[in-house]
């Protein structure tokens, strides 16, 4: 597969908010089909690397790639990205079915509410549609976020920690729709601290560490965790 | 060209009107979602109207004065009363996208960012002729001056007058709410918005006092330089204002 053929490609990103560095150098390559884990303490830049790699945030330097386009471009080019964030995203005074139609209108796809009401029986909450975000759990409103990032049919999806907040029911759904998913050829790329998840669905795991991307086996991954406690100890 | 020519032309265009018109249908789309938002929540323009009217009534209670007298300070009275409401409608406008990270995901929708602030910018307008559309008559009302005979000037200025505060408020209280500093909104409002209230001020005075000669019209003029001033700055600078 040719570079221009990668579902996502980010080069030497880089990102400074005042004096701090929170992503140093990181390039990232996502094949269609494949899921990456991403891991790091709290704080560790997790956010703000799917952030870049989603064009919410503009790297210091670096640039990111969809499908050979530049993201920072055209922003027709959005189409190609579906984000689940920290936070829901849906319009707290627009009802279920309003905010993932609005997103089905604004990507420009046909009939967007029928397509709303089949996501929402999809997710498990037809019966749901006409009532507001603020009205149902979290859990139901984790599931509707992840609808509104599908209303699209994304080639490539970004979660940033999608299974918090979930209980096991939902965290089994989000599993198999991002299984599902990987296997129809989207390119995912997902937090979270949950290292069952990540061995299960994930491809390739990395973890971000001082503001750089390791890609991790499991014994790598030792490695990698005692030189950060050598790190630490010299520190102290 | 002939006809067959005429249609391949077309439709070769195609692909670039269609985009056009999905731009447009997702600038409508924004007005849509935010009006319908507002409609529900409530919690922008009745305190807007509610801070006017009481801004209203203040000024016209302290108002003692010769009808001559008023028509030379009814302009300035109203426009400042509506800057002065206004400020609370600019304040929120951007309040809702805050809310559970919307703003994020607006930035994720496949439109420009100058979409987004005309969308932004179209709503605020409207609030502000809204409670224009209030004020005006409240004043003529309160100060016993005749509507009837300057509505058509007036609605002229009214329109021409929204525009520039609403994307000095647009792209302020983007940059505010971005920031976390909502208090900075009339601080840099007020000064960016003085040159308008200026002039929409000026034209109503020379409105009331039935002069609409050249210098009114160079009045009016301005004023429309200011709205297209404004807004061409807003759609250039908005995409800096969101960023993160």
């Amino acid at each position: 597969m040719t570079q221009t053929h990668l579902p996502l490609r980010a080069h030497e990103l880089t990102k400074h908010y005042g004096s701090r560095t929170i992503l140093r150098r990181v390039s990232l390559q996502i094949e269609a089909g494949e899921t990456i884990a991403l891991q790091g303490g709290n704080g560790a830049g997790k956010t703000t690397l799917l952030r870049c790699l989603a064009a919410i945030t503009r790297p210091t330097r670096g640039a990111v790639w969809w499908f050979g386009h530049p993201a920072y471009g055209d922003p027709k080019v959005r189409r190609y990205v579906g984000m689940v964030g920290h936070e829901s995203r849906l319009y707290p005074h627009l009802t279920l079915g309003e905010n993932l139609t609005f997103a089905g209108r604004m990507h420009g796809i046909d009939r967007p509410i029928r397509r709303a009401e089949r996501l929402l029986a999809e997710i498990g909450l037809a019966e749901h549609g006409h009532r507001l975000p603020t009205q149902i759990s979290r859990g139901m409103v984790q599931r509707v976020a992840v609808a509104r990032a599908l209303v699209h049919h994304p080639p490539i999806l970004l979660l940033d920690e999608p299974f918090s907040g979930l209980d096991v029911e939902g965290r089994a759904w989000l599993m198999g729709t991002l299984a599902r998913l990987r296997d129809m050829g989207c390119a995912i790329c997902f937090s979270s601290h949950d290292e069952t998840v990540a061995e299960i669905l994930a491809d390739r795991v990395c973890e971000l560490r001082c503001g750089r991307l390791y890609e991790l086996g499991g014994e790598r991954r030792d490695d990698a965790r005692r030189e950060d406690q050598r790190v630490l100890a010299r520190v102290a | 060209m002939t006809r067959v020519a005429k249609i391949s032309a077309c439709w070769r265009e195609w692909p670039e009107r269609r985009e056009s018109l999905r731009r447009m249908a997702g600038f409508w789309w924004i007005v849509h979602k935010d009006l319908v938002s507002e409609f529900r929540s409530r919690r922008v323009w009745p305190a807007m109207l509610l801070l006017g009217i009481v801004v209203a009534l203040l000024f016209s209670i302290q108002m003692n004065l010769l009808p001559e007298q008023k028509r030379q300070i009814l302009g300035g009275l109203l426009w400042l009363s509506v800057f002065f409401a206004g400020t609370s409608l600019f304040d929120r406008s951007f309040a809702l996208e805050r809310e559970d990270g919307c703003q994020g995901a607006l930035q994720l929708l496949p439109v420009g960012p100058g979409t987004v602030f005309l969308a932004k910018l179209t709503v605020n307008a409207l609030a502000l002729l809204a409670l224009e559309g209030l004020l005006i008559p409240l004043f003529f009302i309160l100060s016993d001056l005749s509507l009837g005979a300057h509505a058509g000037p007036l609605l002229l200025i009214a329109v021409l007058a929204s525009p520039a505060p609403a994307a000095v408020g647009t792209l302020v209280s983007g940059l505010a709410v971005g920031q976390g500093r909502g208090g900075l909104l009339v601080l840099v409002v007020l000064p960016l918005a003085v040159p308008v209230l200026l002039a929409a001020a000026e034209c109503t005075r020379l409105a009331l006092e039935s002069r609409l000669d050249e210098v009114w019209w160079r009045w009016l003029q301005l004023l429309g330089a200011f709205a297209v001033i404004f807004v061409a700055a807003g759609v250039l600078l908005f995409e800096y204002v969101i960023e993160d």
